[in-house]
């Protein structure tokens, strides 16, 4: 097993992955540029080394200052969390190089499964089935409207070298193509630094449904069951949860072993995810293979009970997968909410700035990977992931109604946030008929704004302002504005020291 | 003690008196008795009528947030607020002109020279934040005066991009 381990990754990925390491005796060794000097990954890693400054490009997408850290601290793997390096196979190639053990997959298959156009070619030949579009990318920009017409409107403008939603656009009509093309070519450019993209047919009202698989060095294969991950807002996910409410038992075992097809066809090893469309008719489209470890892998943790991380450091440690398919049983229902830095009554616009006070949801069944604390700043560089909420119980409507309980519990002060809008998705009758398609939100809060405050907790607020604002009138003082020692018994035993006395 | 607050864009008047060890709260013609203390920096616990409630919050420069039962308010200082409370229709015409970026993020795009007519919804500029791209949109219908940013320009929301004129 490794003795050191490099995560090149920051916020709540890089933490749950410092957290793995550390419980296995591994040191764990974070990176970080400029604008996270305080950052929680790094006063949780054990080591934590300087790569640049805040723009991704001079820090964390900068492979040679990345491999560096890692020689300079003598680390033997690297784990690349997700985004930023995660997927990019000349970084693989790298580690490779230098005798770092990435992570996840090999290079070989990482170019395949990233090059979408080539995947899709390797999926045709194998007979698994895709979404018409596109068979490879082209150079010049007006070439495209001919392919959009071949395809049939609409068409989805897609990163050849990206995920995330980063330079995706859907296209109705001819003349909204080309300045589509343009602003989803400069978004690949600044995602993933290739500007790339190819078309396809979009496919309107799908569920989006990936399917977890294991792949160890040794040719075995499990799929530990899907996600769905229908619920997007820009075709960035929201909301992902394990059972689909639209797979029944023979689906799920249909897509799961041309899942593993997937995997066997690519070479791929560690851990990744097979995505593919649902359609209205219960018809499966192969899309993508995503080679990391997903931000919604949690879901799929708390109802298979494995630990995804660690199997990903076992599997890059040259273990072999410690169980077989049958073995594997989905069991509750889990769900995931994204914390985002976002107001979404102002359109969704990023926020950043200073979280004045954080209070985490706890409790039975819940789960809060986060990457922030009270008092800390939230640069404008990065994605604006804050945190994840993750809860599991008996079936789907408890996990509902334990979602809508941990979100209200989950306090975000300082910074505008989407709790709000989460609560109002998980408690709208469509999500609860599990009626989730990838429009859910375009349909169900085209416009959204908080909802009706109660008359008395804005009574209440104002006297909580109050209270809060007549501070050194009250007896005792307001909490933190005279001196807390006042209040410590430690002041009353004078002089002392530790182990004193002896 | 008389506070009055901003509350939802509205002025809003509490008094507070303390007798013995509770508080009398008066809001308008309602009044009621209640035991409140803090509880750390953070939190402040309320007893009423038999029932409690937890408060969390913070201030910040321009406002304090409170959370309760999973709700957010944000309470301002009327002294703070004068200015935009004059403003009025005035404070909008002048966010229509006058054309800031809605987050603190870089300039991709310019969409438009000075001196060129726009039209209502037509995109001025692009900016990107936390990696997404946002479009600024023209919300009137006229002519661009000014561009005070270029691409590539770090900007904050209180800069002003591009000015527009009424035609």
């Amino acid at each position: 097993m490794f003795k050191k381990i490099l995560i090149a990754n920051r916020g709540e990925i890089a933490v749950r992955v410092i957290k793995a390491c550390q419980e296995m005796d591994i040191t764990a060794v974070a990176v970080y540029s400029d604008a996270d000097r305080s950052s929680l990954h790094v006063q949780t890693a054990d080591e934590a080394v300087y790569v640049g400054a805040a723009p991704a490009g001079e820090s964390y997408l900068n492979i040679d200052r990345i491999i560096q850290a890692g020689k300079d601290t003598g680390s033997e793997a690297i784990h690349p969390g997700y985004g930023f390096l995660a997927e990019n196979a000349e970084f693989v190639q790298r580690c490779e190089q230098d005798n770092i053990v990435f992570i996840g997959p090999n290079s070989r298959a990482m170019k395949l499964v990233g090059d979408k156009i080539r995947s899709r070619q390797a999926m045709e030949r194998a007979g698994i089935a895709i979404i018409p579009g596109m068979k490879s990318a082209l150079k010049d920009i007006s070439k495209y409207k001919s392919a959009a017409e071949k395809i049939g409107y609409p068409v989805m403008i897609k990163a050849s070298a990206g995920g995330g939603g980063k330079g995706m656009r859907i296209v109705y009509k001819e003349a909204d193509l080309k300045p589509a093309l343009e602003a989803g070519k400069r978004e690949a450019k600044a995602a993933f630094s290739n500007d790339s993209v190819y078309l396809e047919k979009y496919i309107e009202e799908p569920r989006h449904i990936e399917f977890q698989v294991l792949a160890d060095n040794f040719g075995n294969t499990v799929h530990i069951f899907e996600r769905e991950c229908s619920i997007q807002r820009r075709h960035q996910k929201i909301v992902e949860e394990s059972p689909s409410p639209a797979l029944e038992p023979e689906l799920r075992e249909k897509m799961g072993a041309i899942a593993q097809k997937v995997i066997n066809v690519t070479g791929y090893n560690n851990a990744g995810t097979v995505e593919f469309l649902l359609d209205k008719d219960k018809k499966f489209y192969f899309l993508e293979v995503n080679a990391r470890l997903q931000v919604e892998h949690p879901v799929t943790e708390l109802i298979s009970g494995i630990d995804l991380v660690l199997q990903q450091i076992d599997i890059a440690a040259g273990q072999k997968l410690a169980f077989k398919q049958k073995e594997l049983q989905q069991k509750g229902h889990a769900i995931e909410c994204r914390i985002y830095a976002e107001d979404p009554q102002n359109n969704f616009l990023p926020s950043s700035g200073k979280v004045l006070f954080l209070k985490e949801p706890s409790g039975p069944g819940v789960r809060f990977d986060c990457g922030v604390y009270s008092g800390c700043d939230v640069p404008v560089y990065y994605d604006p992931i804050l945190a994840k909420l993750i809860v599991w119980a008996e079936n789907r409507d408890k996990a509902c109604r334990r979602m809508l309980k941990a979100l209200a519990d989950c306090v975000v002060l300082g910074i505008k946030t989407n709790i709000e809008f989460l609560k109002d998705l998980i408690g709208h009758p469509m999500f609860k008929e599990g009626k989730t398609t990838t429009n859910f939100i375009q349909k169900n809060f085209p416009d959204w704004s908080p909802p009706e405050k109660p008359e008395n907790l804005k009574e209440l607020a104002l006297t909580a302002a109050a209270f809060n604002s007549q501070k050194s009138s009250l007896k005792g003082g307001r909490y933190g504005t005279e001196p807390k020692e006042v209040y410590s018994p430690w002041n009353k035993l004078g002089k002392w020291t530790i182990g004193g006395g002896k | 003690m008389d506070y009055e607050f901003i509350i939802d864009g509205a002025l809003a008047e509490v008094y507070l008196d303390k007798k013995e060890e509770k508080f009398i709260i008066s809001l308008g013609k309602k009044s009621f008795e209640a035991d409140i203390c803090w509880i750390s920096e953070n939190v402040i616990s309320l007893l009423t009528g038999g029932r409690s409630y937890c408060f969390y919050l913070a201030s910040d420069k321009k406002q304090t947030h409170i959370n309760i039962n999973g709700h957010y308010f944000y309470i301002k200082e009327p002294s703070d607020e004068t200015s935009d409370f004059a403003g009025g229709e005035q404070a909008s015409e002048k966010d229509a002109l006058f054309i800031k970026a809605p987050m603190p993020g870089k300039v991709i795009k310019i969409d438009v020279k000075e001196k060129q007519a726009v039209r209502k919804n037509q995109t001025l500029a692009v900016v990107e934040a936390m990696k997404m791209e946002n479009e600024i949109k023209s919300s009137i219908e006229g002519q661009v005066k000014k561009i005070n940013a270029a691409p590539g320009d770090l900007v904050d929301p209180d800069m002003v991009l591009i000015e527009l004129e009424k035609q």
